[in-house]
């Protein structure tokens, strides 16, 4: 048993098997050509393509033959070129029987260049790992020797090495004997293992920049502007692999290779990996992977597609209700994938009641909808749903969550207020742009009125941009408070320079519970770490000078909400995708960057676009995709799509949100909840305070609207959540209580069929299957009627049909 | 569904120790780790460290307000009358070991016990202590006193949770109460405690849902379940996919194994022991909820947190110790060690006695002692555990570390590593970002 797992994983692990003879080759590609080196230390990776025989291109950069001609100018050490003395050689490079000559020029291979600390020191403690948030990046540093984290503070890190401990991190004396030299091979005993090998090029450059005196280096020194990858995407197959270029472009137009010196991340291990210096391995499973390289702060992002093996032949035409269906399917085309059937009315029913009103379908309904013979009626089904009022409840809670309405820190009268003002906006469907502008340029008294709650639930300049930047940009600024975003472009200059719009927010107490909010005037903010002023701006935009007497929150709600903001409808769209999909198009559904890219870009596009055709009218964007075909696909896989859960190529079920469940519960067993303080008959959909006290909420996880938290998804299931369905004298109660559904069906004349029946269509949104007969039968059989069709209902309240939304 | 929100990166070592481990068998993906995996992880911690794999178990005994160290565990006799108090040391079972003579019983059974007299931190608040004490890392500005989700770091139950084997009960329960900081925070409600709301002392205790409702049968309960199991067969072949049905399904099978379960079940059922093993513990919280954990940890959980107070002294010291706290306390302590050894479980039990920390070494003008994190004591046996040692040492005035200080971090290192978890080990929040499972803090070495 112990030695079983270990063979499992040895298998799970093993590489790709690179020896296979070779693919047909049409020709090949290598890059860069001409390969130049300048100055010691410089080395080129290259990247050797072939096109086979039907167009496509493949990497061969670690299974083609490279041959260097001139071995006293240049030489190779696995497919990276180095200079060996000044003049000019060439690299032969010879894949299944073709061969391609390309040249190299070494220049100034005895001068080593001036290393700059920053763009050259820096680099390397990234690479290393040294600087990550486990070692000694992380806040109190490791066995005394403290980095910025990810390096977002060279002049510290600098000071670090250079000052501190009494000189013996960098020894100028004795550059091999330095620390920071002898360390990071584990020639002195290093906690953290050896992290490069004595003479490998990161180690020779360590040294080099203690010989030349650890300079800082010159304030002159190109700094680095960007950095590209080839190929940005690339169609792969399964255990193939690919070789990335990556390639960063300084301030003087100059370029460099810094494949071996970037950092890799992938988004889907399985799906592809990465090896050494930029070389990825697909695995055996199909899917979508994004690369993410960060070099210096400066990320992009490699896309890897790997297509299902033994795709459809002859792909076939597919069936389409609107551009969503054509955007999908054309996904699936190139994944090698078929989507599923159709679901059958009643499961389409079900979902369609669950996801847009929160609650189950009658059997009425039910029946209704069954005998409807219409082409039409799924379309008149969805018109339906989106007139009715439990679309505006469910909808309203939902915001609530987004937006933080948490009772404890508005109070009573806040929360409330708030609570009303977003169910009106709802229900008139106010255009999303429109009443996003008054929220985030509110001022009022929180008692009267309701947006203002928003500057209580976060009440700080810091606050507000972490909160405003995720509800309603998507972007998760949390990282760039303290240091550089580590997986994007986001620095603290964009945190700060959008914090500087809250910049003199002022709160005033009316009473209890009750405050004045209103903007006192911009006032001057600053970067604390560095104490520098930055002007505010929206993040990545320009910063703006003069906002005379106004409030400056009307130019951030103006630039937040205008229809060319590449967030802004993307995030809404995607917000209501995953509420109807089981999944975000970007996921998590506030969490963009471009190192997480959506899994259709073209949808999310089209999506955010149609938004904004329609004016940012929520409901014509949820009749949109409710009406598409992939909406109303099956849950059930077919042979080729049962590994996805990214293209959607069948319906991805979920379980029953915490208030849905609960009342789906009382719906059922026709025994409604009571809540503390509330009419008779409120439903948990319905409730606006957050904090009612119920041990099912609480359980099944209702959203806490806290300061956004990595705290784990709420629908996550527990063991309490399970015993509590299965035991709960609570629920028992439900199921037994007079007046239940239970109660009136047994009281009646009800025959066992038509009991059961009754049941499955109010639990299931369906008749009973065979499977439900036949176990029903035996129950009835076996115990007297109402003790069977309790025990029936119980079981099929602990049902995966039940549980979740198919 | 939530699969997709957890981030795996690939670097080529998570690890800062220098091991070169792939990630995937780090904790990236909410998706919770197989056993195969846990099982490998453990057994390569365990080979590194040159020791078969065992399954170790914890009670942690959290004593809620700040025990005074130098009333109980660290007496100075010496020291001027303000400082010293109204107690006296007293010789014990293990030669060389005094402690105080408000903890009688207690002081027959320290040849099990490893007394910390250095543990030693700088948050003298309630809520942040407790923070730091149950998860062995500081919490942020106002990140603490009873957030259900420990926002910061984990607790030690739930890594536990998370990375250790689990049996057949849940694997962290919490008695008579949610500990406050005992949150499974970033790592989401699956790996959060199981809480039994109720105190095992009162006559009527029951756990909540645990139990079957009052009028159904055994009998009637397994003909629902066979339905039930009928019903769902179809279910779970045809949506092979759905991730959160099978990890649904993975509870419902636990859940259904522990009502089917006689010895899980009766775990929960401390109406069981014999009256006298019930008094011999004392008919009290701190004692039933010791008497519970033992059944629980015996039954297959792999951590119970156990809530006991209120120690916070800040009025009449001596009269709350000797009258109101230390009485049931040093009851239950000796009752749970002994019991534990002669079922032969102590080798494979650790029991920890923490608090948030200890109390100023001056009483205060109401004959109280306030919080005082500078210098504590807290106590460890079983599990491994060498007993009958004192380790590090307080100041005269005991005041200040005077020798070996120990960290929250080294104590929470020291747990998981006897608990057969590599403590070095890095968890990765919803987000991706890289948390060390323990802040700087190293296995005291001295306990095995």
């Amino acid at each position: 048993m112990r030695v079983l797992p270990t063979i499992l994983l040895g298998l799970l692990m093993t590489p790709a098997v690179t020896a296979a003879p070779p693919r047909p080759a049409r020709s090949l590609e290598v890059a860069p050509n001409p390969i130049v080196l300048g100055g010691t230390n410089r080395v080129q990776q290259i990247q050797v393509t072939a096109s086979g025989p039907d167009g496509r291109q493949f990497d061969v950069t670690h299974r083609a033959t490279l041959e260097i001609t001139g071995t006293e100018r240049a030489a190779v050490d696995g497919s990276t070129v180095r200079g060996v003395s000044d003049g000019d050689a060439s690299l032969k490079v010879s894949y299944g029987g073709r061969v391609v000559e390309i040249p190299i020029r070494v220049r100034n291979r005895t001068t080593f260049p001036p290393v700059h600390f920053n763009n050259d020191i820096m680099p390397i403690l990234s690479k290393l790992g040294c600087n990550s948030g486990g070692c000694h990046g992380k806040q109190s540093g490791q066995n005394g020797f403290k980095l910025s984290v990810f390096g977002f503070d060279p002049r510290a890190d600098f000071n670090a090495l250079v000052k501190e401990a009494r000189g013996r991190r960098v020894s100028l004396a004795s550059p091999g004997g330095s620390l920071l030299v002898a360390k990071a091979s584990n020639a002195i005993a290093h906690g953290g293992g050896a992290r490069t090998s004595t003479g490998s090029p990161d180690h020779f450059l360590l040294s080099q920049w203690v010989a030349q005196g650890a300079p800082w280096g010159s304030d002159r020194a190109p700094q680095v502007r960007s950095i590209r990858v080839s190929p940005a995407q690339r169609v792969l197959r399964a255990t193939d692999e690919q070789q990335l270029l990556v390639t960063a472009v300084y301030s003087d137009g100059t370029t460099r290779d810094v494949t071996g010196a970037s950092e890799y991340t992938s988004n889907a291990t399985l799906v592809a990996d990465i090896e050494e210096a930029g070389h990825v391995h697909t695995g055996r499973v199909p899917g979508e992977a994004a690369i993410t390289i960060n070099y210096m702060g400066h990320v992009t992002a490699s896309r890897i597609t790997v297509p299902r093996d033994g795709g459809p032949e002859n792909y076939p035409k597919l069936p389409t209700n609107n551009r969503i269906d054509e955007l999908v399917w054309a996904k699936l085309r190139r994944m090698g994938i078929l989507p599923s059937g159709l679901a059958s009315d009643a499961v389409f029913l079900r979902r369609l009641h669950l996801d847009t009103l929160g609650g189950l379908p009658s059997p009425a309904e039910v029946r209704a909808f069954a005998a409807d013979k219409r082409s039409d009626r799924r379309q008149r089904a969805i018109n339906d749903v989106l007139g009715r009022p439990e679309l505006v409840d469910y909808w309203t809670q939902k915001w609530g969550d987004v937006l933080l309405a948490d009772r404890e820190v508005l109070g009573e009268r806040g929360a409330f207020e708030f609570h009303r003002w977003l169910r009106v906006q709802l229900a008139t469907n106010r255009p999303y742009d429109e009443w996003v502008r008054e929220l985030l340029t509110a001022t009022g008294n929180s008692g009267r009125y309701g947006p203002v709650n928003f500057f209580r639930a976060a009440r700080t300049p810091n606050e507000l941009t972490r909160s405003v930047s995720q509800a309603f940009l998507g972007i998760r600024m949390d990282c760039a408070q303290c240091h550089h975003h580590p997986f994007e472009k986001w620095g603290q200059d964009d945190f700060y320079g959008m914090a500087g719009f809250f910049n003199g927010l002022k709160h005033t107490s009316l009473g209890p519970g009750r405050e004045l909010v209103y903007h006192g005037g911009y006032q001057p903010t600053r970067i604390p770490l560095v104490n520098q002023l930055v002007l505010p701006r929206p993040p990545g935009g320009r910063g703006i000078e003069n906002f005379g007497e106004s409030d400056p929150r009307v130019r951030l709600a103006e630039w937040v909400t205008r229809p060319d903001n590449p967030y802004f409808a993307r995030l809404v769209a995607n917000r209501i995708w995953k509420q109807f999909l089981g999944r975000g198009l970007v996921e998590p559904e506030d969490d963009f960057r471009s190192t997480n890219p959506p899994t259709n870009p073209a949808l999310l596009d089209h999506l955010a676009e149609q938004l904004v055709a329609d004016r940012f009218d929520l409901r014509k964007l949820m009749r949109h995709i409710l009406s598409s075909r992939v909406y109303q696909l099956s849950s059930i896989p077919n042979q080729t799509n049962a590994d996805d859960e990214q293209s959607y190529s069948h319906h991805l079920v979920k379980r029953l949100p915490a208030a849905v469940l609960l009342d789906a519960i009382s719906e059922v067993t026709g025994t409604p909840e009571s809540f503390t303080g509330m009419p008779r008959g409120t439903r948990a959909i319905q409730l606006w305070d957050n904090r009612l006290p119920s041990y099912f909420l609480d359980t099944f996880g209702r959203s806490e609207r806290q300061s956004p938290c990595e705290c784990g998804s709420s629908t996550e299931p527990t063991m309490a959540q399970t015993l509590h369905l299965m035991n709960a004298p609570e629920i028992d109660a439900k199921i037994t209580a007079a007046g239940s559904r239970i109660d009136r069906l047994t009281a009646g004349k009800a025959t066992p069929r038509q009991i059961v029946n009754e049941l499955c269509l109010s639990a299931l949104g369906r008749p009973p299957n065979d499977r439900e007969v036949r176990a029903a039968e035996k129950l009835f059989a076996g115990s007297p009627p109402r003790q069977a069709a309790e025990d029936f209902l119980w079981a099929l309240l602990n049902s995966y049909d039940f549980l979740f939304v198919h | 569904m939530t699969h997709s929100s957890a981030r795996t990166t690939s670097r080529l070592s998570s690890y800062c120790d220098g091991l070169n481990r792939r990630e995937m068998l780090s904790v990236g993906s909410l998706g919770g780790l197989g056993l195969a995996e846990l099982l490998w992880m453990q057994e390569s911690f365990a080979k590194a460290k040159g020791k078969p794999v065992r399954d170790i178990n914890c009670i942690f005994l959290f004593a809620l307000g700040g025990q005074p160290h130098q009333d109980m565990w660290d007496v100075k006799p010496d020291a001027p009358s303000e400082i010293r108090g109204d107690f006296n040391p007293i010789s014990t079972k293990a030669s060389g070991i005094q402690i105080s003579d408000v903890l009688p019983r207690i002081s027959t059974i320290t040849d099990k016990l490893a007394i910390m007299r250095s543990v030693t931190h700088v948050d003298s608040d309630h809520g942040r202590g407790y923070h730091v004490m149950m998860t062995g890392k500081r919490p942020g500005a106002g990140d603490f006193n009873g957030n259900q989700n420990n926002n910061h770091h984990p607790c030690l139950g739930s890594m536990v949770s998370r990375l250790g084997t689990p049996g057949e009960l849940p694997p962290y329960i919490s008695v008579p109460n949610f500990l406050n900081s005992g949150g499974p925070s970033f790592l989401g409600p699956s790996y959060g405690p199981f809480v039994i709301e109720a105190d095992p002392a009162a006559p009527d205790f029951s756990v909540r849902d645990i139990t079957l409702p009052t009028a159904i049968s055994t009998n009637r309960n397994a003909r629902r379940q066979a339905v039930l199991r009928e019903i769902n067969r179809f279910e779970r072949q045809a949506e092979t996919v759905g991730r959160s049905v099978r990890s649904l399904d993975t509870f419902y099978q636990k859940a259904a194994g522990l009502m089917t379960s006689k010895k899980a079940k009766e775990a929960f059922d401390i109406h069981r022991e014999s009256d006298k093993t019930r008094a011999e513990y004392g008919m009290t919280s701190v004692g039933q909820c010791c008497l519970l954990s033992r059944r629980l940890v015996e039954a297959g959980c792999r951590f119970v947190a156990i809530e006991n107070g209120h120690w916070d002294t800040h009025r009449k010291n001596t009269y709350s110790l000797k009258d109101l706290l230390c009485p049931s306390f040093d009851r239950a302590v000796p009752a749970l060690l002994n019991d534990l050894e002669q079922r032969g479980m102590l080798d494979d039990t650790l029991v920890v006695i923490s608090t948030e920390f200890g109390r100023t070494p001056q009483i205060n003008q109401l004959a109280g002692r306030d919080h005082w994190p500078n210098v504590f004591s807290i106590a460890m046996a079983g599990g491994g555990v060498k007993g009958g040692q004192v380790i590090g040492a307080s100041d005269r005035r005991a005041a200040g570390v005077a020798d070996r200080p120990i960290t929250p971090g080294d104590m929470t290192a020291t747990v998981l590593d006897l608990m057969g978890i590599d403590p070095r080990q890095i968890l990765h929040t919803p987000l991706g970002r890289p948390i060390p499972l323990v802040d700087d803090g190293r296995p005291i070495t001295e306990l095995t």
